[in-house]
């Protein structure tokens, strides 16, 4: 465990700065500090949390800002199962623990040592999930505190960071010429549906659903091509 | 903290440990999926992208400006820390010398 506890310290470090910027935002939308850390400790976790309070402070419905970011953590779903051999051999409450504490980071590192070396296991993911855990907490609640005693930077222009972070993460999501339609796709859609007067809460929920149907009607084509050649 | 920020923590929480218990509970049988790791795979990207056009929908040409140079720092950079703080320092230096388009 004390392996997984030092060797993610350079991600934690990445991830604190991440916070850090979250906590930020987080405060100068109405959270206090302590709110912050409520939450992180929480939900645990990053793409999520900045995307529901984004939402929230767009347009204040909680239901729109909890859909975005739930939807957004869909990928924890195949990031667990991908860990349910590796957690097998602790106890159930210990298992219960370590997938709330693991995040893409953790999950990655162990994923890669364990490829290398099958000693490395469970014990590694809560280690490495312990520092995570402590670091986002504690450098989102170090951006609140600094957020809160900051002037009121929505004036400047504070909501265009969220949308820097969302092309950011867009960036890393980016996963080569297959996501061009798709995604262009969304982003029309999503532009003409708010222009015409559609609640942006459901002109982002449709836009995506239309780009995941077109990204799966454009694989089942490629995978005709390739059958028929 | 209101009440509705109290319920957006709690619907976050209880959203995110829900999909890392099914994660846990559905196992094997998530990974061999097929039409659910379509969505898995695709419905974060869209759904990022959609946020991204929402913002900029009625939004002026000096933030569309700022938005492309946001994707061409993100492109390079590959780091939301650093995309964040370029992004908001450009949109900052268009907004302070006045540039109206």
């Amino acid at each position: 465990m004390k392996q997984g506890f030092y060797g993610i310290l350079p991600f934690a470090v990445g991830a604190a700065a991440y916070g850090f910027a979250f906590g930020i935002l987080a405060a100068q939308s109405g959270y206090p500090w302590w709110g912050v850390a409520l939450m992180s400790l929480t939900v645990h976790a990053g793409s999520s949390q900045i995307v529901a309070i984004e939402r929230f402070g767009a347009d204040g419905l909680v239901i729109g800002a909890a859909i975005a970011g739930i939807a957004l953590n869909l990928r924890y779903l195949g990031i667990i199962a991908s860990l349910s051999a590796l957690l097998q051999e602790i106890p159930l409450w210990r298992r219960l623990v370590a997938i709330h504490i693991t995040g893409d980071e953790n999950w990655a590192l162990t994923l890669a040592r364990h490829a290398a070396d099958p000693a490395i296991g469970a014990a590694f993911l809560i280690g490495s999930g312990l520092t995570m855990i402590t670091g986002w907490t504690l450098s989102t609640t170090l951006g609140a505190l600094f957020g809160q005693s900051m002037p009121d930077l929505a004036s400047y222009g504070l909501g265009f960071a969220f949308t820097a972070a969302f092309i950011a993460m867009a960036r890393a999501m980016w996963r080569g010429l297959r996501n061009i339609v798709p995604w262009a796709v969304t982003f029309a859609v999503t532009v003409l549906l708010v222009k015409a007067g559609v609640e942006s809460a459901y002109a982002i929920l449709l836009a995506s659903l239309i780009g995941v149907a077109m990204a799966a009607l454009l694989r089942r084509r490629q995978k005709k091509l390739e059958s028929a050649s | 903290m209101s009440p509705d920020h109290w319920l957006l923590i709690l619907c976050l929480a209880v959203g995110a440990y829900g999909l890392r218990l099914a994660g846990l509970v559905g196992g094997q049988a998530i990974i061999r999926n097929a039409r659910l790791k379509t969505l898995l795979d695709d419905l974060p990207g869209c759904l990022i992208v959609a946020l991204v056009a929402a913002s900029l929908a009625n939004s002026d040409l000096t933030v569309w400006i700022a938005a492309l140079f946001a994707l061409a720092v993100a492109i390079l950079s590959n780091n939301v820390v650093i995309t964040m703080a370029l992004g908001f320092a450009a949109m900052f230096a268009l907004q302070y010398f006045g540039v109206s388009l």
